[in-house]
């Protein structure tokens, strides 16, 4: 399983499109002797990603013995921040890369360094649903999504019932009671990996998602006009949570996913409630348990909803991860690949194997995981899914919100400061 | 270079010299210590409690390294890459030294000036063209690519630390050369340049540990896993089992192992060449 | 290579043509310079005149340079809060190394430099940290420095349990904390450094001093350290550099956080530069902490320096 640290993107999940899944298998190839090789850079560099990603590229080889696919793994950070961004601007790209949507894919597309997949997937691309419009830019495709999941609370069942927690808090105002019995029981309520800033992060997104309308959200993610008072509100509330003091000792020092004093190792190993994470979580829990197993006070709940927001019940926060072809792809063939990647076959086998939550449609049955059966109904539940806002802006916008509302986390900023250097960041692009 | 003797010291006054060394050398040590033994426990040893011995002690977290090809391919591409970059830059420095040292010419300072330049600048910062021109000159994913910027880094501080030895090499051995029929390369490769070991030895001792311990170089250049260095191993290596932290601890230690034995063969000479740098 | 020191050829010399001479003469400077020339341009000075270029951009690494704004790059960087505290955090580190590694390093090659039993293995131990990578030297630390980790226990079992403290998380000790790992890491350097200098100063001196009754403190006073003066400031200027410098270490450990509070200018040009996607601001970052190096490299060699280059030897006129 891979580990996204920063994730993706993700977008509107359409409510129900019912077009039947089309042909997921792949178009025959065409009678075509020119062979060619496809570079593949991938985040999958461990586990159950890597093997399965190493087969997809030798099943396509063989259904289309003139393309060779040469699969490259990255650790995720590296991908991200320095091979992609500089491979783009190389004349030597990869042919398939890593994309995770949003300001960078708008970026990337006004630089003219993806390719515009629209004519290609045409014939298949409803097969993968709603999903797929986080990776359009004007109405074009310029990638395809594999996994899209949500942001919840994963939570520790044991450790409720012990602070007589009964129930999974469905508003805010209930969350935060939950958060002062816990505190009462002597349990640390919340792990939050403070060092790497995004899990700060995902508390104001989240916020915000529930205060403000989806008109406000969506407009916003492209004018970059925050005079809205629900983004301060969002701000405040944050400020409400630090006030109860719920996280672990030290929280600004701790890293999300590496080690059993990661925020994720204290929720695996019982020493605090909840973490607000990915869908990936018990992936990065399992191997920091002491028998390497996903723990069985496990539970997962969606963040709560704040009366009084504007946003329709339910808005959910997530993400997920696509490929796109860059402009020196040999086409089809590229766009080829990506199809298989989209088929049943493949799409069955990243939910089997809790590499991802699959998107196209009828694969859904292949996640077995109760708590991942439990994402992937509020995913298919949900009216409105934001895509994590440091990935929805542009690149220095999403970091400068990290930055600051870490700053908030610090005690360094007050809610009012985080929304104007946002918007300050805005500007300056 | 032996140390003078100092028989003037009193014996008697060794008592606490000795336990402020041996206080001292602790607070040194015994981090890497840690690490290393913590390679011998589990993780749920360390998850438990941090602090503690192995118990009972576990062997396989290093089996484990030095049984993947990973680690061993990554150590030759270190040693290689090491080997190259040295090589480079200490023929070039060592050749460039010897008239920015010995010779009298317009310009001479302003030149050395311009070499120690190279101190002065951050490579994060020239990492994007610097990779853009790695490819351009396809040297991406091959051993020079790695080596020829490492070497261009070094070329300040070894011409820094040669410039000095060679000029205090007496005028007098030069006529003497001369006088035996010597050209000026002559005089280089004859007598200059084994008398400047001590200084030759340093350069090549920093050189090696610092193309060793070479990260950002090796990261924008290579990115095959059956090219990559040690460093670049073990950063991936600790997020790919991020989780595994005994794993990662015996991992760390093992990659300590050939710097530190290099360091022991070599150790007796820096000394002596650093000093020749030093006195200008 | 027909060449012979001048002291040799001068009669000779007036009956060739002198311009055959002078170019041959530059010539021959020119073949020993040339390949150290060509790779140190190639692939310092280019790249980083292209980088220079960058920073008069808004520039993201993607797409044509297109939107030129002048100095709008520079008076961003001096105008954010932000990159005035990085700056400040280098001052504080420039005057710590100062003001604890030099007496600390000095003392540990004094006490090195004695006819100590095991003192080559001492000498060993004390360099040590010096060859590990900042990576690993980051991970050892991580682990150490973790609420409940090595150093806590430590402090717990020698009963300082109230000296226990979130190093890494507390904003107004983190940086402190770096520190000691920063002094850890590099003091092997100084003190063998300053043990090589020792070794060149002639016992003679020492003997001398002691015949006339100069106590150890006067001696060290008046005959060591003035004699370690170009070694120390040789040491000063390394260190000042690599303190403006500082990046790797601070990077992986707390990437000079939390909220800042162990930033330097490196890490700033990483986090609001490289990893912003704002690739003509990050260049604009590292062109101004260029500057300050340069700036401070020049006076020091101008005031500091300059009285130990001078009075070479040189020979050879070619």
């Amino acid at each position: 399983m891979r580990f996204r640290k920063l994730l993706v993107l993700v977008a509107v999940l359409a409510a129900a499109t019912t077009v039947l899944a089309t042909a997921a298998g792949v178009a025959a190839p065409k009678q075509k002797t020119k062979s060619v090789t496809l570079v593949w850079w991938h985040n999958a560099n461990q586990g159950a990603g890597l093997a399965l990603w190493n087969a997809v590229a030798k099943e396509f080889h063989a259904k289309h013995p003139n393309v060779t696919v040469k699969p490259v793994a990255f650790q995720n950070e590296v991908l991200q921040n320095t091979r992609i961004p500089i491979a783009l601007q190389s004349n030597n790209p990869p042919d398939v890369f890593q994309n995770w949507g949003g300001g960078s894919l708008v970026d990337q597309v006004k630089a003219g360094k993806v390719e515009d997949l629209t004519p290609y997937v045409k014939s298949w691309i409803k097969s993968l649903g709603g999903s797929v419009a986080g990776w359009q830019v004007n109405g074009k495709q310029y990638a395809i999504p594999y996994s899209v999941g949500v942001v919840g609370f994963w939570y520790n069942k044991d450790l409720f019932k012990q602070a007589g927690v009964t129930s999974t808090p469905k508003t805010w105002p209930q969350f935060m009671a939950a958060i002062a019995k816990l505190k009462q029981a002597g349990i640390t309520p919340i792990a939050v990996g403070g060092r790497d800033r995004w899990p700060d992060a995902f508390y104001w997104d989240y916020l915000a998602t529930k205060v403000c309308s989806k008109a406000t959200m969506q407009q916003s993610a492209v004018s970059y006009n925050f005079s809205d008072p629900c983004w301060l509100k969002a701000g405040q509330l944050v400020d409400q949570l630090l006030k109860a003091q719920p996280f672990q000792a030290g929280f600004l020092a701790t890293p999300a996913q590496q080690g059993a004093t990661s925020s994720a190792g204290l929720l695996a190993n019982g020493k605090a409630a909840m973490e607000l994470q990915g869908h990936w979580n018990p992936g990065v829990m399992q191997p920091l348990t002491a028998d390497n197993t996903i723990p069985s006070f496990l539970g997962w709940f969606p963040f709560p909803n704040v009366p009084g927001g504007k946003a329709a019940p339910n808005s959910l926060l997530g993400g997920g991860d696509g490929f796109s072809c860059s402009w020196k792809a040999p086409e089809p063939e590229c766009a080829q690949f990506l199809q298989y990647i989209s088929s049943l076959s493949v799409q069955r086998r990243i939910g089997s194997t809790n590499f991802g939550l699959p998107v196209a449609k009828g694969s859904e049955s292949s996640v077995k995981d109760p708590n991942l059966k439990s994402v992937l109904a509020a995913r298919s539940s949900s009216p409105f899914i934001q895509l994590y806002l440091d990935i929805a802006f542009s690149r220095a916008i999403g970091q400068e919100l990290d930055n600051a509302t870490a700053d908030q986390f610090a005690g360094k900023a007050t809610p009012a400061q985080v929304v104007s250097r946002i918007a300050a960041a805005a500007k300056k692009k | 270079m032996a140390a003078p003797r100092r028989s003037r010291v009193a014996p008697f006054s060794n008592a606490p010299v000795y336990a402020i060394a041996i206080a001292l050398s602790a607070v040194v040590i015994v981090p890497i210590v840690y690490v290393a033994l913590g390679g011998f426990r589990t993780n749920g040893q360390l998850a438990n409690d941090p602090v503690g011995l192995p118990h009972p002690w576990i062997g396989h977290n290093y089996v484990n390294v030095l049984t993947s090809s990973g680690f061993w391919r990554q150590v030759g591409n270190s040693v290689i890459i090491a080997a190259i970059a040295t090589l480079l830059v200490v023929t070039v420095s060592s050749l460039a030294a010897y008239p920015l040292s010995r010779f009298q010419f317009r310009g001479r300072e302003a030149m050395y000036t311009f070499f120690t330049f190279g101190l002065l600048f951050p490579i994060a910062v020239a990492a994007l063209p610097l990779y853009l021109l790695l490819r351009q000159l396809h040297l991406d994913e091959s051993w020079l690519g790695v080596a020829l910027p490492e070497a261009a880094f070094g070329i300040p501080i070894t011409i820094i630390i040669l410039r000095p030895f060679m000029r205090n090499v007496p005028g007098d051995l030069e006529d003497a050369a001369a006088i035996d029929g010597c050209t000026s390369f002559g005089f280089f490769w004859r007598v200059l340049l084994p008398l400047s070991r001590p200084a030759l030895t340093t350069v090549i001792i920093l050189s090696v540990i610092t193309s060793w311990n070479n990260f950002i170089v090796p990261l924008l250049v290579l990115t095959e896993p059956n090219h990559w260095t040690l460093p670049l191993g073990a950063a991936n290596y600790s997020t790919e089992h991020s989780a595994d932290t005994a794993g990662v601890l015996a991992f760390t230690t093992l990659s300590i192992i050939p710097a530190l034995v290099f360091f022991l063969f070599a150790e007796r000479r820096i000394v002596g060449g650093l000093s020749g740098a030093v006195k200008g | 290579m027909a060449s012979s020191p001048e002291a040799l050829t001068a009669g000779r010399a007036i009956e060739r043509p002198a311009v055959g001479r002078v170019v041959r003469k530059w010539l021959r400077i020119a073949g020993y310079i040339a390949p150290a020339a060509t790779l140190y341009v190639v692939f310092i000075i280019v790249p980083v005149v292209q980088a220079v270029h960058y920073s008069f951009y808004n520039w993201s690494g993607l797409g044509p340079l297109s939107e030129y704004i002048g100095l709008g790059n520079y008076r961003e960087a001096f105008g954010d809060p932000a990159f005035r505290q990085a700056m400040e955090h280098n001052g504080i580190l420039v005057a710590l190394s100062l003001g604890l590694q030099l007496p600390l390093s000095l003392g540990v090659a004094l006490m090195l430099n004695r006819p100590l039993k095991g003192r080559s293995v001492l000498r060993l131990i004390f360099f040590t940290p010096y060859i590990l990578s900042e990576a690993i030297t980051a991970i050892v630390f991580l682990q150490i420095l973790q609420p409940g980790g090595l150093l806590d226990a430590f402090l717990k079992a020698i009963g300082l349990g109230s000296l226990v403290h979130l190093w890494l998380a507390d904003l107004s000790l983190v940086f402190y904390t770096l520190f000691v790992v920063i002094t850890w890491k590099y003091i092997g350097f100084a003190i063998i450094l300053f043990l090589a200098g020792l070794q060149g100063i002639p016992p003679e001196l020492h003997e001398a001093a002691a015949i006339d009754g100069a106590t150890s403190w006067k001696q060290l006073r008046y005959i060591t350290i003035p004699m370690l003066g170009p070694t120390i400031r040789i040491w000063a200027f390394l260190s000042i550099i690599g303190s403006i410098q500082l990046f790797d270490l601070v990077w992986i450990m707390t990437l000079g956080g939390p909220a800042g509070s162990s930033s330097t200018m490196a890490t700033y040009m990483v986090d609001q530069g490289i990893n912003s996607l704002r690739v003509g601001y990050a260049t604009t970052v590292a062109v101004i902490l260029f500057g300050i190096c340069f700036v401070f490299s020049t006076l020091y060699q101008i005031f500091v320096l300059r009285r130990d280059v001078s009075g070479s030897s040189s020979r050879m006129a070619g």
